[in-house]
């Protein structure tokens, strides 16, 4: 019988902890794509800190939300009602913020076209977590058969 | 416990065993008896059943009581999940939760969840959900590093 190693209150809290920064810097990476695009469609080369600062302070702040407030539904194990309903809440406050924050010079339909491309990057990203736990599930069952079958020999040589 | 022991100079030996209620002391003097496993005794339907812990899919602690759950019966077993545990000597046996513990040999299939958590589908189609607290343990205890 195995002993009790369960995972411990601050290891629970770090493996949280570490799941937001990596959403954070997933999206910051992606937003920061769209930002650099825009800038270069409009003839500029350089990007402001501060605009980026701002990005990744938002990434933060919204990958707190995901986990705690709207049931992390880019790792859902399927795309209900509520998963959407958080994907387009959080799609509306990087809209606002971008706007607030006058990241695409308060160009409105820059503001829309950001929209539809973090809706569709929460959409790839939940693709890429569920075909990640598919090949994990598989790994898992080649285990588990692996397991038991080493059991059941040990168990025969033991008669 | 009164032990009497009588040496015989002629006749078939034999061993008595008597008690009121069977307890883990008794099952083990009778496990080891009859030269067999560890066996598990539990209470369903009010009729006293021998359960061998290979045919265990699951044990479950509901207010302080234990219940071994087999394909067909569910029998109340004394003691606690701790001293099952340290009594059997099966290595299949794990605990997935605070108040659980799943005979892996009898898992038909393993799906990883959302949040690191793993859903255990055993031979009779039930469904046990290894918390995140427990899921990286029983990742480890599959790859044998027990």
């Amino acid at each position: 019988m195995k002993s009790d190693k369960k995972l411990s209150l601050w290891e629970r809290y770090l493996t949280t902890e570490i799941g937001i920064e990596f959403k954070a810097c997933l999206y910051f990476f992606a937003i920061l794509f769209f930002y650099c695009m825009y800038r270069m469609i409009c003839g500029v080369f350089n990007a402001s800190i501060l605009h980026m600062a701002e990005m990744i302070f938002t990434c933060y702040i919204i990958g707190y939300l995901q986990v705690y407030l709207f049931w992390n539904f880019d790792e859902a194990e399927t795309l209900g009602v509520k998963e959407i309903a958080g994907m387009v809440i959080c799609t509306f406050i990087y809209g606002l913020i971008s706007r607030l924050c006058n990241w695409f010079d308060g160009k409105l339909t820059v503001t829309f076209i950001l929209a539809a491309y973090i809706l569709i990057t929460y959409l790839c990203v939940f693709l890429i977590y569920k075909t990640k736990r598919s090949i994990g599930d598989k790994k898992l069952n080649e285990e588990l058969r692996l397991f038991q079958a080493e059991h059941k020999k040990v168990k025969d040589s033991g008669k | 416990m009164k032990i009497d022991i009588k040496t015989i100079k002629e006749g078939e030996e034999s061993i008595t065993v008597r008690y009121f209620e069977p307890n883990p002391t008794v099952e083990r003097i009778i496990g080891i008896l009859q030269n067999e496993e560890y066996k598990v005794w539990g209470k369903t339907d009010g009729m006293t059943i021998c359960i061998e812990p290979k045919d265990i899919l699951y044990l479950e602690s509901v207010d302080d009581k234990v219940f071994a759950y087999t394909k067909d019966a569910v029998a109340r077993i004394e003691g606690s999940l701790y001293s099952f545990s340290s009594s059997v000597n099966d290595d299949s046996f794990f605990r997935c939760s605070k108040s659980m513990i799943i005979n892996v040999g009898r898992v038909s299939s393993l799906k990883s969840l959302p949040s690191n958590r793993i859903d255990a589908t055993l031979e009779n189609g039930e469904h046990i959900i290894i918390s995140r607290r427990y899921a990286a343990e029983f990742r480890r205890f599959l790859k044998g590093d027990r």
